[in-house]
C-alpha cells in the first residue's frame, strides 16, 4: 500500500469530516475567486461596453448620471438640452461627428434610444460595427411624419421575442403610438444589445411635451472631434457654458474604478481574514483527526512504519483535502460569478463577461495546498512525536 | 613617495569623474510644454531641436485627460488639467497637448487634478491616424507614474535647459 494510499483511505475513514473541511475550503475559495472575477468583470464590461465618442454634452449635472445613462444605460436619463445645441456641435469645424441622442421610457425594461442614422455609422475609429440580423435601420423621417419605426438590440429581440413586423407600446397612453420592428441588430456585445431604438422624430411625436416645444428637446449629444488635441478646448466650452455640460466618458468610468479599488482593497482584507479563518478550520480538523488517531499511528508505527512516513501521510491527507476544496472552490467560484454576472445583467445593468482564465486560478490552487499542507504541519508532527508504548497501552 | 600618491589619486578621481560624465550625460531629457508652444511653426512644423528628441525617451509632464479607453491605454497629456473649468489658461490645441500611447495599461489612479510624469519615446511632426486623428506630438511605449510636487510652466516661460537640470 503506497503513502498516498493509506492518506486517502484515512480521508475515506473520516469522510463526513473530511468532506466537510474539504466544503469549507471550498467555499472560502470560491468567494476569493468569484469577487476578483466579479470585479474584473465590471472592468471590463466598463471598458468593453464603453462609447467611442470622446466627450458627451448634456444638461448641467452628474456627470456619472449622463455618462452611466447615454452609455450604459443604467440610471434614470438626465434633464433635457435644447436641439440647438446638436446644431451649434455639428457646425463646429473642430467636430468630426456628432451624434444627437434622447432617451427615456422603456419597453419591458429595454430602454427607449431616438437617434438618427449616424449611431449606426461604421467610421475608421470605432471598434464595433452594426450589421443587422434582419432588416434594415428606422427611416430618417420628418419631424411632422414621424415613422414610429424600430429596430431592436439583439438582446431586447431574444429576450422579448419580437420579430419584423410586430408592434409594440408600453402603457395606455402609447398605444396611438406603437413602434413597428423594422429590423434587429446583430450581438455587440455590448449596452446596445439591449437598446431599442427609433429615430428622434418619432420620439418627439410620442411624448406630448416635446410635441408642443418649437425647439426639441435631446438628452445628450456623442461628439467625436477631428483632432483629439481639440478636445480639452470643446469640453471647456461646453462646461463652461450655464447650461451645459460636456463629459469625457473615460474620466468617469475612471472615477468609478477608482472607487472600485477602495471597495478592491476593503475585499482583500475581509477575504485575508476568510482565508485565515479556512485555515485554522483545517488545522482544528488535522489536529483533532490526529488525535483520534494516535493509536493507529502506534499500531502503524509498531509493525514498522517509519516516523517520516506517518509525518508524510499526514500532510498528504491535508494537502489532499486543500486540492479537492480549491479545486471545487475554483469551479464554484466561476459558477458564483457566472450568476452574478446575470443577475447584473437581468436588471439591466452591465454587460459582463466575468469567465476569463488566467493564471490567477493556478496560483490561487497552489496557495490553497501549501496552505493546507501547512495546517496539517502540527498535526503530522504531533503524528511523527507519537510514542508507541505509550499509546498501544491497554485502554483500561 | 606621498606626492606620487597625491598624483596618483588625482589622476584616479579624474579618470573616475570623466566615466561618470556620459552617464549624466545619458539621462531622460525633460520637455516641457512651453518648449513645445515655442516651437510651433505656423504650418505645424515642428524646429529642428524638438525634432532632435524624435526617436528618443524623454520625460515630459503635465496632467492626463482620458481621451481613449478608460484603462488609460491611450490618453492625451495637456499643460491644462481638464477639469479646471474656471481658473487657468484656456486649451488651445495641438501644441498643448501629447497623445500618449502607454506600453501597458497604467496602474495608476486615476485625478484629473493631479500632475503625472510619462517617460516614452518621443515622436514629432504631423501625422493622421484613423483612430485617433491628426497629431503632432506623441509618446509611445509610455510608462507613467505621479509627480509629486510637479510645476507644469505656463506659456512662455521659459526651461534653463532641455535636460530640465
Amino acid at each position: 500500500m503506497t503513502i498516498f494510499a493509506v492518506a486517502l483511505t484515512y480521508l475515506r475513514g473520516r469522510l463526513v469530516a473530511s468532506s466537510f473541511t474539504a466544503f469549507s475550503v471550498a467555499l472560502g475559495v470560491a468567494l476569493v475567486i468569484s469577487t476578483f472575477l466579479l470585479i474584473r468583470g465590471i472592468k471590463d464590461g466598463f471598458i468593453e461596453g464603453t462609447t467611442d465618442y470622446n466627450l458627451i454634452v448634456g444638461a448641467k449635472g452628474s456627470p456619472t448620471q449622463l455618462v452611466l445613462n447615454v452609455v450604459f444605460r443604467i440610471d434614470v436619463a438626465p434633464p433635457n438640452i435644447l436641439h440647438t445645441i446638436y446644431e451649434q456641435l455639428q457646425a463646429d469645424t473642430r467636430v468630426d461627428l456628432a451624434v444627437p441622442v434622447a432617451l427615456g421610457d422603456a419597453y419591458q425594461g429595454f430602454r427607449y434610444v431616438s437617434t438618427t442614422a449616424d449611431y449606426f455609422k461604421n467610421v475608421p475609429w470605432r471598434r464595433k460595427t452594426f450589421t443587422f440580423a434582419e432588416g434594415r435601420l428606422f427611416r430618417n423621417d420628418a419631424v411632422e411624419h414621424p415613422a414610429y419605426e424600430a429596430v431592436l438590440g439583439a438582446q431586447v429581440a431574444r429576450q422579448i421575442g419580437l420579430n419584423r413586423g410586430d408592434q409594440f407600446y408600453q402603457g395606455e397612453e402609447m398605444a396611438e403610438y406603437p413602434l413597428t420592428v423594422v429590423g434587429i441588430l446583430r450581438p455587440t456585445h455590448g449596452p446596445d444589445d439591449r437598446a431599442i431604438f427609433f429615430s428622434l422624430a418619432s420620439f418627439w411625436g410620442m411624448n406630448e411635451v416635446a410635441r408642443q416645444m418649437t425647439v426639441k428637446p435631446l438628452t445628450a449629444v456623442l461628439v467625436r472631434p477631428k483632432r483629439l488635441s481639440d478636445l480639452p478646448s470643446l469640453h471647456r466650452e461646453f462646461n463652461v457654458a450655464p447650461e451645459t455640460q460636456a463629459v469625457l466618458p473615460s474620466s468617469v468610468l475612471l472615477n468609478i474604478f477608482n472607487l472600485l479599488s477602495l471597495a478592491e482593497e476593503v475585499l482583500k482584507m475581509i477575504l485575508g481574514i476568510v482565508a485565515l479563518v479556512v485555515f485554522l478550520y483545517l488545522f482544528v480538523a488535522m489536529y483533532s483527526a490526529t488525535l483520534e488517531r494516535k493509536r493507529e499511528v502506534a499500531t502503524m508505527r509498531a509493525i514498522g512504519a517509519r516516523r517520516g512516513i506517518i509525518l508524510l501521510i499526514v500532510l498528504l491527507e491535508s494537502a489532499t483535502i486543500a486540492l479537492i476544496g480549491g479545486a471545487v472552490g475554483i469551479a464554484g467560484g466561476y459558477g458564483l460569478a457566472y450568476l452574478g454576472a446575470q443577475i447584473v445583467a437581468a436588471r439591466g445593468g452591465l454587460a459582463m463577461n466575468p469567465l476569463v482564465f488566467t493564471p490567477l486560478q493556478f496560483v490561487v490552487l497552489a496557495g490553497v495546498v501549501v496552505l493546507g499542507t501547512l495546517a496539517g504541519l502540527i498535526p503530522a508532527i504531533l503524528a511523527y512525536r507519537t510514542e508507541v508504548a505509550e499509546n498501544l497501552a491497554p485502554l483500561s | 613617495m606621498c606626492r606620487w600618491s597625491l598624483i596618483l589619486a588625482c589622476s584616479v578621481s579624474i579618470a573616475l569623474a570623466g566615466l561618470s560624465l556620459p552617464a549624466y550625460g545619458e539621462e531622460t531629457p525633460r520637455l516641457t510644454f512651453a518648449q513645445l508652444v515655442d516651437s510651433i511653426r505656423a504650418n505645424l512644423e515642428v524646429t529642428q531641436k524638438i525634432k532632435s528628441f524624435a526617436g528618443k525617451e524623454v520625460e515630459i509632464q503635465g496632467f492626463i485627460v482620458p481621451a481613449g479607453l478608460p484603462d488609460l491605454s491611450f490618453f492625451l497629456l495637456s499643460r491644462v488639467s481638464s477639469i479646471g473649468n474656471y481658473c487657468c489658461e484656456a486649451p488651445v490645441g495641438q501644441d498643448e497637448t501629447v497623445y500618449v500611447f502607454a506600453a501597458s495599461a497604467p496602474r495608476i489612479s486615476f485625478d484629473p487634478l493631479k500632475v503625472y510624469k510619462v517617460h516614452g519615446i518621443f515622436e514629432a511632426g504631423v501625422k493622421p491616424d484613423n483612430q485617433y486623428g491628426i497629431s503632432l506630438f506623441r509618446i509611445r511605449q509610455a510608462r507613467v507614474e505621479e509627480a509629486v510636487g510637479a510645476k507644469i510652466m505656463k506659456v512662455g516661460e521659459t526651461t534653463a535647459s532641455p535636460t530640465g537640470k
